[in-house]
């Protein structure tokens, strides 16, 4: 979808973020991206590298953790995780009543610094 | 040296979102925010609606295209508070694009406020403005494979139209199949079939509006 928007803001928080810390270079960020966030992360890689050019993140990398689907069925009571994106039903039971807690996250988690 | 963020990427829409909603709220507008392909309907169908709740709701609307009035202009024909947002190429509406035209709108005196996306079934769904809750308006010619490949926009909504219900019989598509699908999505959304060329079903959705606004 937005992949270079979304670079855009991994920069301007992550670049708010070191300054405040009162360090001058960001060396590599860690963000958590849901497979069900909607966000294509070669193209956001690409963006990324696009738009750090003469930022304090210029020589950064950036490390993404993916984070798959899971939630709780309403049907058999248990957790699941899926390697799907989207799911219609529970992946263990097939039950239609299910909360999805996980596969949406689109964050930063950290970054290293000096 | 390690720093820690967790900070949500999106953060900055968000807050200016929660914002918005504190204005609605302090004001009493109900904000729907409607979204659909291109060409589903969404003019037509507020059209409809204004019209059905005149006299029982006062409504207004903000009108979101990436060129052009026409849409803003048949909105105002209908002597309802309508401004026209052009995103100048943006493919959805964003909580600040919403937030830079709010003083412009009689709040006060408004009930009810459509804001009515441009058209686009994936990037609108990501961009909460503010609303009380997200309706999609689906027109039956699209096809009923669409839940299934645009799932996130059916998730997002409280409420999915099937426009253009009169067509019904000139096409293949599976209204059961639509229904199927979406509520495998969203299993509390609440569906409506509707033809805003005959007006069919436009009373169905707009008492079930009345009651969730007053």
């Amino acid at each position: 979808m937005h992949e270079a928007s979304i670079a855009q803001s991994v920069l301007d928080i992550a670049g708010e973020n070191c300054k405040k810390a009162g360090y001058s270079r960001i060396d590599s960020i860690r963000l958590r991206i849901g497979r069900a966030s909607g966000v294509m992360t070669d193209a956001l890689l690409f963006a990324f590298d696009a738009l750090k050019a003469d930022t304090i993140a210029a020589g950064a990398t950036v490390i993404i953790d993916e984070i798959p689907v899971g939630g709780l069925c309403n049907s058999c009571g248990k957790d699941f995780l899926t390697d799907e994106a989207y799911i219609l039903c529970c992946p263990e039971c097939g039950g239609l009543s299910f909360k999805v807690n996980t596969g949406r996250e689109l964050e930063i988690l950290d970054m290293e610094v000096s | 040296m390690k720093v820690k963020v967790v900070t949500r990427i999106l953060e900055a829409n968000e807050r200016i979102a929660a914002d918005n909603r504190r204005i609605f709220d302090d004001s009493g507008v109900y904000v729907i925010n409607l979204m659909s392909a291109p060409g589903a309907g969404k003019t037509s169908l507020l059209e409809r609606t204004i019209k059905e709740l005149n006299k029982k709701l006062k409504v207004a609307v903000i009108e979101g295209d990436i060129a052009g009035t026409q849409d803003a202009e048949r909105i105002g024909n209908l002597g309802v508070p309508v401004i026209q947002i052009n995103t100048g190429g943006a493919c959805h509406l964003d909580a600040n694009m919403i937030n830079e035209v709010l003083g412009e709108l009689p709040l006060k005196e408004i009930e009810l406020l459509f804001i009515e996306n441009v058209g686009n079934l994936v990037c609108p769904a990501e961009f909460n403005v503010g609303e009380d809750m997200k309706v999609m308006l689906l027109s039956i010619t699209e096809g009923d494979d669409k839940p299934l490949k645009y799932p996130l926009m059916f998730q997002e909504s409280s409420a999915l139209i099937l426009n253009k219900i009169d067509l019904l019989q000139h096409t293949n598509v599976s209204i059961d199949k639509i229904k199927k699908d979406a509520m495998s999505l969203s299993p509390s959304i609440k569906i409506f079939e509707v033809s805003c060329r005959t007006g069919e079903g436009i009373s169905e959705w707009t008492d079930w509006l009345v009651k969730k606004v007053k």
